[in-house]
């Protein structure tokens, strides 16, 4: 049992199911990366500030807060949507990821949140199959990924 | 559907595949589109990189084209080797300016965004990336509707 005004680190799916914005059992505390100090640094061209270490997830995290009915919620959404687009982030993300130089992207990467990393994979899949299909291996057929692992049948299981 | 007919030494229009499959098995000579020559192609490159918006290009398939031709039959095209290297200029300079719209895009939010000129090679390079992207920040942007309903956008 828990003392009225007692403060708790709890995981946010459970914050959610005692969040009622009626009955107000709890209130959320915002993590530092989403309070005030952390917005303006944002908004003052954040290039590319290591979202992984305060996330990872700062993006879809940031977005589920706004769940919890907080006076700041308006800033702290504009603040998640410009970090995506109103910094140099989404640039690099763009230019590393479909660029060709085999340069050493893993210090860009390694400061991406989670939701930036699947973004910077879709960019490089789009490389990799036009380097593919320029090698000329887009016309060799090869086993789908899905039959890989099906067992070889021996001839004595199938005739029964 | 028909093709031919077929007389020793003159030339004819067959389907691209059909004309790779005949050099292949070495029965006959390839010859290049009238755009496959180099200064045509400085032409083109020199206009890429000039230009803001994209060339059109002589042909919507000028990669696949290149690629074909040039892997098959080098040896039917004069100077392939500054071909080539022209084609992946001109490919590299419209990627980059791809990129350049699309970042301005992003900065401006804009709502829509016509480019002409492009062919389904490029689009298909960039394409996955660029929805992808684009997807994330609609639902950011459903973040700032303050109504209930959009409140638990899942990630």
């Amino acid at each position: 049992s828990f003392m009225q005004g007692s403060k708790l680190e709890v995981p946010l799916w459970l914050a959610k199911g005692l969040h009622d914005s009626k009955r107000r059992i709890i209130s959320v505390e915002l993590p530092k990366i989403y309070k005030e100090a952390w917005r303006t640094v944002f908004s003052a061209d954040a290039n590319v500030v290591d979202l992984h270490k305060m996330g990872p997830y700062y993006y879809g995290f940031g977005s589920q807060l706004l769940n919890f009915d907080n006076p700041e919620n308006p800033e702290i959404a504009q603040t998640i949507l410009q970090a995506s687009h109103r910094t140099n982030r989404f640039r690099r993300i763009m230019d590393s990821s479909q660029n060709a130089y085999n340069e050493d992207t893993s210090a860009l990467v390694a400061r991406l949140d989670e939701l930036e990393r699947a973004l910077f994979q879709a960019g490089q899949k789009g490389l990799n199959d036009f380097q593919c299909w320029e090698k000329g291996q887009a016309s060799q057929i090869t086993a789908s990924s899905l039959v890989q692992n099906y067992g070889k049948r021996k001839f004595t299981d199938v005739d029964g | 559907g028909d093709l031919g007919p077929f007389n020793p030494g003159l030339p004819v229009e067959v389907p691209v595949w059909l004309a790779i499959n005949l050099k292949q098995r070495q029965k006959c000579r390839l010859i290049p589109p009238e755009w496959m020559d180099v200064e045509k192609l400085e032409e083109i490159r020199d206009q890429e990189r000039k230009e803001d918006t994209f060339t059109p290009m002589p042909s919507p398939y000028y990669m696949e084209l290149t690629k074909l031709l040039l892997n098959y039959a080098s040896d039917n095209i004069p100077k392939a080797d500054e071909i080539r290297t022209l084609v992946k200029e001109t490919w590299d300079t419209r990627l980059a300016k791809l990129r350049l719209s699309a970042d301005s895009f992003v900065r401006q939010q804009e709502a829509h965004a016509k480019l002409d000129n492009l062919t389904l090679m490029e689009i298909n390079t960039t394409g996955t990336f660029l929805t992808q992207a684009l997807d994330h920040m609609y639902k950011l942007r459903t973040n700032l509707q303050p109504s209930e309903s959009t409140h638990s956008q899942d990630f």
